[in-house]
């Protein structure tokens, strides 16, 4: 891919460099196919993320990793050992180069990079860094934060999710707090996308000023997972709790607030339904008293929440009834035809086949000289312009030449 | 602090936001925590939820028309917005709004597609009256009336279901257990959202144009299942609920502490720390679960990500035995010495105790009408030069209505009609100030920064 055909989308002309692994991935996926040259810096062995599984089946080395295919798209990939002092110096140019520089270094590390110090700069930390280079915006994502105690501890996505105070919340009462949807990394996705919002917007900043004659200056970004984590999770977090002093235990797939609220059976899987307008619920007794001849379910004082949940096990046991009849995506369809807020409780599986999915024309082909051709999903969203630029991930330093090349 | 000398990214930005419970209003507050002026849009006639939700402290007779400002969700995803309260389905009341849509930047709405519509600002509305209009439509299953789930209601909770949370979370053996009190992709969509938006101000800002976003939350939200998406045509087993486990690290598991439902989460990054915790000296009183009869933990100095995957069960019964005789700040702090990501699962009342949520200070609290001063999240994206803040809680439900459409020419009377007839309404009884049973408690609590009107840190000893 040469510097031309980067030459599309709202971000050509932006340079990002990537030295983070999950933390920063999903987000300058979605940054680099919005047209910024994101060029992912590697250690010779490359990405942690390109060992991570799944792995293209029969394949395996630096291209197998099937996460790498995916979140490293439209990037490209620049070798550099930083041990060695001409690729330090490399390094440093490329830094140089760059608008912005997204970095998962523990803060320790911050503080002096050695490769800075081979490149004859003293060991520069972060703060040396950007001291040099005015014009750069500088992301650090760390597990805690760059201050406070624990600012040297580590985490992960799971580690993260318990230190914001939401795994506490998710889970069933006789068992241990949960990561929601696993090892699928959506804390991770989370800082990852607000490490890039903050970067477009101290971009955009930096020109305008430029554009009035102002000095263009970049930022430094201090992004903690504990705090996207406290971000997005108020439903369990302090200030509900300080307010009404109820504390949020882990209620397993059902919310015990009515019913039917939260996950019953299917004959094939389960469905998620929130019945708590009386609309909604009437709806839903129509329904079962249409299959099961139930004509208690129609008594009026079932449209009362508070009666069905001190009724809640009755009410659940006729609401499955009717649900353990169809298939999830039957009582989906159904469902919603009803106007009942009900959706199937999807698996990766069923979501490849998704009829919505395939009828918006979602997925697309992409080719790859070592995994060959599969199916990626498409773009997050859409605009009424031609914005997006997709391209496979790249191999190992398959750009290392070019890039080493451009900065001379 | 003067607007001139606000440096925030987005000050000058002007959002007409017209939302409902989580997906657009948290992209409009981290919006408004960067600078932006955003216009909260609200009816009587429909309520958003957090208006609905109130406060269980508040549910007196005599406090029912403030009851609408009491929630918790209020300041944490409407502080610093200003509250426009206009009964749009009043021709009067939809004059004023695209008066006040003229003067806007951007356009940022989650109601469904079609009921945007039957208000009279679907996109090309919205254009006529601003042409340059960054509109972001945040909808359930996007905007084309042809696709099958168009017609299809997209509610938060069930939207981790719909899009493969859900099913991935829990243990193997049991029904998922789903994530039912939470809405993550409301978060996530909202996200989403703002990185196009601000993708469209910067290209507005080469081209003079303005953007249709249609943001369709099915599709941002299963993008991130992609490697596993991506297996799914390459033969890749599908994945399945796993517990805590990932199957690039191990062991990796949440393990019960001394104490009533404490707990540990662990997880083991890579062979150096494996070799560190199997190293470590304390195995010894650990009881020997492996069938060789030594314990898991040491038995594998040097075992490969593959050996420990598969002798997780017993190198986890071990682990928690060892976490069981510790509390688990001891457990997390003996375990990071270790190099490995180990952190206490923190509950409401951890968090308030939490060492780094004391010195990082991630909450907010600054002056409200209608409760004195509140709470509420900090951003995030801490800017070094322009670090986000709103210097305003609340706002009340109507508030700012009087002031807004003044300032887009309405005569005082004009306005004072548009309430007396219900074309617009102002907040009710703003004399009433009310506090939160806990209000005395935000000093000692010691989690946040407090904020004074101008928006300057003031440390919470006014």
């Amino acid at each position: 891919m040469s510097a031309a055909q980067r030459g599309h989308g709202p971000w050509s002309g932006t340079r990002v460099l990537d030295l983070t692994g999950l933390s920063g991935a999903y987000g300058s996926r979605v940054w680099a196919a919005l047209g910024a040259d994101v060029i992912c810096v590697e250690p010779p062995g490359g990405n942690p993320i390109r060992a991570m599984p799944p792995l293209a089946p029969g394949h395996e080395g630096p291209e197998a990793s099937l996460w790498w295919a995916y979140y490293a798209a439209s990037k490209r990939s620049v070798v550099l050992d930083p041990t060695d002092g001409e690729d330090a110096a490399a390094l440093v140019k490329l830094i140089a180069s760059a608008d912005v520089v997204l970095d998962d270094a523990m803060p320790a590390d911050q503080q002096a990079y050695p490769w800075l110090a081979d490149a004859g700069e003293g060991g520069l930390g972060v703060a040396g860094i950007v001291e040099r280079f005015p014009h750069l915006t500088w992301v650090s994502i760390t597990p805690f934060g760059m201050t406070g105690p624990r600012r040297h501890w580590r985490s992960s996505n799971l580690v993260a999710w318990a230190s914001c105070g939401l795994a506490s919340t998710v889970g069933f009462p006789h068992g241990p707090p949960l990561a929601p949807a696993g090892e699928i990394g959506v804390l991770m996705h989370g800082a990852s996308l607000h490490a890039v919002i903050g970067s477009m917007m101290s971009v955009r900043a930096r020109n305008q000023a430029a554009a009035a004659g102002e000095p263009a200056l970049g930022q430094t970004i201090d992004l903690s997972l504990q705090e996207v984590g406290l971000w997005l999770s108020p439903e369990t977090g302090v200030p509900l709790y300080l307010d009404d002093q109820v504390p949020r235990p882990r209620a397993g797939n059902r919310r015990p607030v009515t019913s039917p609220m939260g996950m019953y059976p299917a004959s094939d899987g389960y469905v998620a339904i929130i019945a708590i307008q009386p609309a909604h619920w009437n709806a839903v007794a129509q329904w079962v008293h249409e299959l099961t001849g139930n004509e208690g379910i129609l008594d009026e004082i079932f449209i009362d929440i508070v009666v069905r949940r001190e009724a809640l096990e009755a009410v659940d046991a006729w609401v499955e009834e009717l649900t353990t009849r169809f298939t999830k995506q039957e009582l989906f369809v159904e469902g919603q035809r009803r106007r009942i807020p009900i959706t199937p409780v999807n698996t990766v599986g069923d979501l490849r086949h998704d009829p919505h999915l395939e009828a918006v024309g979602w997925w697309r082909p992409e080719e790859h000289p070592v995994l060959g051709t599969y199916t990626v999903p498409g773009s997050p969203f859409t605009t009424d312009g031609d914005w997006w630029a997709w391209q496979r991930a790249p191999m190992l330093g398959e750009h290392t030449d070019d890039v080493l090349a451009e900065l001379t | 602090m003067t607007v001139s000398a606000d440096r925030r990214p987005l000050s000058g930005i002007r959002v007409f936001e017209i939302s409902i419970a989580v997906a657009a209003p948290c992209c409009g507050k981290a919006m408004a925590h960067h600078g932006a002026e955003v216009f909260k849009v609200e009816a009587h006639s429909y309520p958003d939820v957090a208006r609905a939700f109130g406060s269980a402290w508040a549910r007196d007779p005599e406090l029912a028309d403030v009851f609408c400002d009491t929630g918790p969700y209020v300041p944490e995803m409407s502080a610093g917005k200003r509250s426009v309260g206009l009964e749009l389905k009043h021709p009067e009341a939809l004059e004023a709004a695209k008066r006040l849509l003229a003067t806007c930047d951007v356009f940022l709405t989650n109601f469904a597609a079609p009921g945007i519509a039957e208000l009279g600002l679907d996109y090309e509305s919205v254009k006529q009256v601003c042409p340059d209009i960054i509109y972001a439509g945040m909808t359930g299953f996007g905007v084309d009336p042809d696709k099958p789930y168009y017609p299809f209601r997209a509610f938060g909770p069930n939207q981790a279901p719909l899009v493969g949370w859900d099913a991935l979370t829990g243990f193997p053996h049991e029904e998922p257990a789903g994530i039912p009190s939470i809405a993550p992709p409301d978060y996530m969509g909202g996200l989403h959202t703002m990185l196009a938006i601000v993708t469209a101000l910067h290209e507005r800002d080469r081209t003079g144009e303005g953007r249709f976003l249609d943001i369709s939350q099915l599709e941002t939200t299963v993008s991130f299942l992609g490697p596993y998406l991506v297996g799914q045509g390459l033969g890749v087993p599908e994945p399945f609920r796993n517990g805590n486990r990932v199957s690039w690290a191990a062991p990796a598991g949440i393990y019960p502490c001394a104490g009533d439902d404490r707990w540990i989460a662990v997880e083991v990054p890579d062979d150096e720390a494996w070799q560190a915790l199997a190293g470590f000296a304390e195995w010894s009183d650990v009881p020997a679960h492996d069938a060789g009869g030594k314990a898991a933990l040491s038995t594998y100095p040097h075992g490969t990500l593959a050996d420990r995957i598969e002798h997780h069960d017993a190198i986890d019964t071990e682990l928690a035995a060892w976490t069981s005789r510790r509390s688990p700040q001891q457990a997390a702090a003996e375990l990071q010495a270790l190099g490995i990501a180990a952190y206490e699962v923190l509950n409401h009342t951890g968090v308030l105790a939490d060492p780094q949520v004391h010195d990082r200070r991630p909450y907010s609290i600054a002056p409200s009408p209608r409760l004195g001063r509140d709470l509420f999240v900090r951003n995030p994206v801490r800017m070094s030069d322009t670090p986000p803040y709103v210097a305003r809680a609340g706002p009340n439900m109507g508030g700012d209505t009087a002031d807004v459409l003044t300032e887009i020419g309405y005569a005082d009377d004009d306005v004072e009609r548009m309430v007396a007839d219900g074309t617009a309404f102002v907040d009710a009884r703003p004399e009433v100030v009310l506090e939160r049973p806990f209000d005395r408690w935000y000093e000692s609590v010691g989690i946040a920064e407090f904020y004074d009107a101008e928006g300057n840190m003031t440390g919470g000893d006014q």
